[in-house]
C-alpha cells in the first residue's frame, strides 16, 4: 500500500470512527449499519476514481457528507421526534417496571394482611370473647380496636358480638378493594 | 452574489427540500439501486442534485417509515453494497406524492398561461 493510499485510509477511518462515536444513541447494529454503508460508498468510490486514472480525492468525497457530527445528528433526528426509542433505552424502561413491580407486591401484603387481620379479629372473638372487641375511653378521646391481652380497666366495650360480622365484611371489603387496585396496577407494569 | 441571486438559491433550495423525497421514490420507481447509483443518478439531473451527506440519512429514514427496504448484496469480487428498493407502501407515497406534484404543477402553469388583463373564465378575477 503506498504512502497516500494509506493516507487516505487513515482520513476515512478517522471520520468513520468520529460518526460511530456521535452515532451512540442509536442501537450498535444500526450505527454499524450506517458505518458499514458509507464505508462501502467511499471504497467504491475511491475504486471508480482509480479505474478512470484520476488521483483519489479523499477530502472531496467526505464533503459531500459533511462534518461527521451533522451527518450523526441527521440519522438520530427520529430519536428527537418520538419514534421508538432505540435498544439502548429498555433500561430505563425496566427501573420503571421493577419500580411498579415492587409497588404490586407491596399493595398485595398490606392489602391482604389487613383482610386477614380482620378475619382473625372476628375468629378470635369465638376463642377469646372478653379479649375481642372495641374499647372507648371514658372521654371519648381514644379507641381500642381489636384484640388484646388485658382489656382496658373501666372502659365499656361498645361493639359486643356485633364485631364479628363487621370485622368480617370489612375483611372480604379490604380484600375486594385489594384486588382491584392489583388489577390495575397489573395493567402498568 | 446579489440579492436576487440569493433569493433564488433559497427558493431552489426549498423547493429541492420540498420535492425530494418524491425524487427518490421517483427514482427507485421500479428499479433496485445501491447509495452510489442512487446518488448519480440524482445529480445527473439538475434540480436534483443532493448531496451523499443528504441521501444516506433520508434513506435511513424511508426505511424506517417502511416506504423502502433495503439488502446488502455480494456480486463476485466486489464489495457488499445495499440496495433499496419501494415497498408496497412506498409505491402507495409514491403514487399520492406524484398526484399531488402533478396537480401543483398543472395548477401553476395554468396561473402562467393566463396573465391579466382580461378577466379569467372562471372566477372573474
Amino acid at each position: 500500500m503506498s504512502a497516500a493510499e494509506l493516507h487516505n485510509n487513515e482520513m476515512i477511518h478517522g471520520y468513520l470512527n468520529d460518526l460511530r462515536r456521535y452515532l451512540s444513541r442509536l442501537a450498535p447494529h444500526e450505527t454499524q449499519e450506517v458505518i458499514r454503508e458509507i464505508e462501502s460508498h467511499l471504497f467504491d468510490v475511491l475504486d471508480q476514481q482509480a479505474a478512470n486514472g484520476q488521483a483519489a480525492d479523499v477530502a472531496e468525497i467526505l464533503r459531500g457528507f459533511g462534518d461527521a457530527r451533522q451527518l450523526a445528528a441527521l440519522y438520530v433526528a427520529h430519536i428527537e421526534e418520538g419514534a421508538p426509542p432505540p435498544r439502548g433505552f429498555r433500561a430505563i424502561q425496566s427501573v420503571k417496571k421493577s419500580v411498579t413491580a415492587s409497588l404490586y407486591f407491596a399493595m398485595a401484603v398490606f392489602g391482604f394482611s389487613m383482610a386477614f387481620g380482620l378475619l382473625f379479629i372476628a375468629g378470635a372473638k369465638f376463642l377469646l370473647p372478653e379479649s375481642v372487641g372495641v374499647w372507648s375511653t371514658p372521654h371519648g378521646d381514644s379507641i381500642v380496636v381489636g384484640f388484646v391481652s388485658v382489656p382496658p380497666m373501666a372502659t365499656p366495650e361498645v361493639m359486643g358480638w356485633w364485631i364479628v360480622p363487621v370485622a368480617t365484611l370489612l375483611a372480604v371489603g379490604v380484600a375486594w378493594l385489594t384486588r382491584k387496585v392489583l388489577l390495575v396496577l397489573k395493567q402498568h407494569m | 452574489m446579489n440579492s436576487t441571486e440569493a433569493l433564488m438559491e433559497k427558493w431552489e433550495v426549498q423547493l429541492r427540500k420540498g420535492t425530494l423525497e418524491l425524487a427518490i421514490l421517483a427514482a427507485l420507481q421500479q428499479r433496485t439501486l445501491y447509495g452510489l447509483e442512487l446518488l448519480k443518478l440524482l445529480q445527473s439531473l439538475p434540480s436534483t442534485t443532493i448531496t451523499e451527506g443528504t441521501l444516506y440519512p433520508l434513506l435511513d429514514r424511508l426505511k424506517r417509515d417502511e416506504l423502502v427496504d433495503a439488502q446488502w448484496v455480494q456480486e463476485g469480487e466486489t464489495r457488499p453494497r445495499k440496495y433499496y428498493q419501494l415497498t408496497p407502501l412506498g409505491n402507495k407515497k409514491l403514487t399520492d406524492l406524484t398526484r399531488l406534484w402533478r396537480q401543483s404543477v398543472s395548477d401553476i402553469e395554468w396561473l402562467l398561461a393566463n396573465p391579466g388583463p382580461q378577466p379569467l373564465p372562471n372566477t372573474g378575477v
